[in-house]
């Protein structure tokens, strides 16, 4: 890539701001060096010669460009069976305490709220067909969910290479992935039909509220991005999200606790989750 | 296969009126108070509302999402609407608007010097916490500006205690004349000792 003139200071806090408010996430000038590489990525892709060409684009969303440029500042890299405690914290816990009062037959509903290119939500599908004996008496609904539809596009197809299956017992890749080519993998027709993908930014409430409350949501490395404010509100949003008595997986360096007192704690033997109060209605 | 994929189609429900959500505001239902309070921060002059709103909210979760709707607000008038509950007789309500500020870069830049210079002891030791989400440099002009001239000495124990994690250098001589200003009080002889080495220890990693 060419390399482009550095942003002036109020450009770089017009275009700072500007991201803050769709996204929640937050970039101070210490990351100025990874925000002037995705603007210039922007602008070469667009060919605006100029950062105020750009920003014109952006702001009137011409040809889809918001969209495009916060599909530029996420971060996407993920890998089957990571943390791999919260799943079996999923199977030994949680989904008995979720089940305690559903009949069989009755919907078990589960987000992973930023979901990237699957991984998560078809660690989880996965995890659960191997590991909870009473798989098949519910129906459960798995929804991954992520702010760059680029990534989305990727999940549907839900196919990974070597690094993201990493973590996967040889046996399971033989099992539930069909091998495309050298060191190329594709997840099993029935799985990926299994797992529904929307585009969702988890500071919208808006957007949130419309899909419906969850059993259990996996959120995690995520909040991290955001400041206090689009955090508590995520955290709010996420709460909505959830049926009273619901869990909520947050990644391993993260407390709920900092950002919101809304959820109680609950320590299980393989981790740490946050549970929304009361019983189920 | 037990997983199934429901066709979601998601709808937007409807929103309610501005005239719903003000009313909620005061619905005897805390489940109707917490819808309200959340969908306040998306109408315009609803910041009134919300802060008149507060002190009367008994619900713990209701008075969050009211915090929250008045920081994402986040204007002049709704961040100022929260400074009469740094003064609260009630715990919650002065640390819940503290947090609410803590979060909002424009509380801290305008008006923090106000809250640092007001005559309220409580509410300058609240205040000094504001500071933490300044940059280094702006954060120990604001508290050593206080310090030089402060009298009370929890407001300056509340304001070493914030300068040792985001002072830098600057603060050096401020801490130092704070330290002779008051010999006779063990605790915050210690507390400047540390903030300084902490400091310098930072300031040799740079």
């Amino acid at each position: 890539m060419t390399e482009r003139p550095a942003l002036t200071e109020d450009e770089f806090r017009r275009l700072c701001e500007y991201l803050y408010r769709r996204t929640g996430m937050v970039f101070t000038e210490a990351k100025r060096y990874y925000v002037e590489r995705r603007v210039w990525e922007r602008m070469a892709e667009t060919g605006a010669a100029s950062f105020a060409g750009y920003f014109a684009l952006l702001r009137t969303d011409t040809r889809d460009e918001i969209q495009q440029f916060v599909n530029a500042f996420t971060v996407n890299e993920t890998y089957f069976y990571r943390e791999e405690y919260q799943l079996k914290c999923l199977t030994n816990d949680l989904m008995t305490e979720r089940v305690s009062d559903k009949q069989a037959g009755d919907p078990i509903r589960i987000w992973s709220a930023a979901c990237s290119t699957g991984e998560e939500p078809y660690s989880i599908a996965i995890w659960l067909l191997e590991n909870w004996s009473r798989v098949d008496e519910y129906f459960i609904e798995i929804v991954g969910s992520d702010i760059d539809t680029r990534v989305l596009e990727l999940a549907r197809a839900g196919t990974f290479g070597k690094r993201a299956l990493m973590r996967l017992p040889a046996e399971l890749i033989g099992k539930y992935f069909q091998e495309l080519s050298a060191e190329r993998w594709q997840i099993e027709a029935q799985l990926r039909d299994s797992v529904s993908f929307t585009p969702v930014n988890l500071v919208e409430p808006g957007q949130t509220r419309q899909h419906g409350q969850f059993d259990v949501i996996f959120c995690r490395n995520v909040l991290i991005y955001f400041d206090d404010t689009s955090r508590r509100l995520a955290a709010e949003n996420l709460y909505d999200n959830l049926l009273p008595g619901g869990f909520i997986c947050l990644g391993h360096s993260e407390s709920m606790s900092r950002i919101s007192p809304l959820f109680d704690v609950r320590r299980f033997a393989d981790a740490i989750v946050y549970q929304r109060p009361g019983t189920r209605t | 296969m037990p997983l199934v994929r429901k066709p979601t189609q998601p709808a937007e429900p409807p929103k309610a009126s501005a005239g719903e959500v003000l009313a909620g505001l005061a619905s005897a239902n805390p489940e109707a108070r917490w819808t309200a309070a959340r969908a306040a921060a998306e109408l315009a002059d609803s910041a009134g509302a919300l802060a008149a709103a507060l002190p009367q909210e008994t619900d713990a979760r209701v008075r969050e999402a009211m915090f929250t709707s008045l920081a994402r607000i986040g204007t002049r008038e709704s961040l100022r609407a929260m400074l009469p509950m740094l003064r609260s007789n009630d715990a919650a309500l002065r640390t819940g608007a503290l947090d609410a500020l803590c979060s909002s870069h424009f509380a801290a830049h305008e008006l923090l010097p106000q809250l640092l210079s007001d005559p309220d002891v409580d509410v300058r030791i609240l205040s000094c916490e504001l500071a933490r989400s300044l940059p280094s440099e702006d954060a120990s002009r604001s508290l050593c500006t206080l310090l030089d001239r402060e009298a009370e000495v929890n407001v300056c124990a509340a304001a070493i205690e914030v300068l040792a994690e985001v002072g830098n250098q600057a603060a050096l001589p401020a801490l130092e004349r704070c330290a002779q200003r008051f010999p006779q009080v063990p605790f915050l002889t210690f507390a400047i000792r540390l903030a300084t080495d902490r400091i310098r220890a930072a300031g040799s990693r740079d």
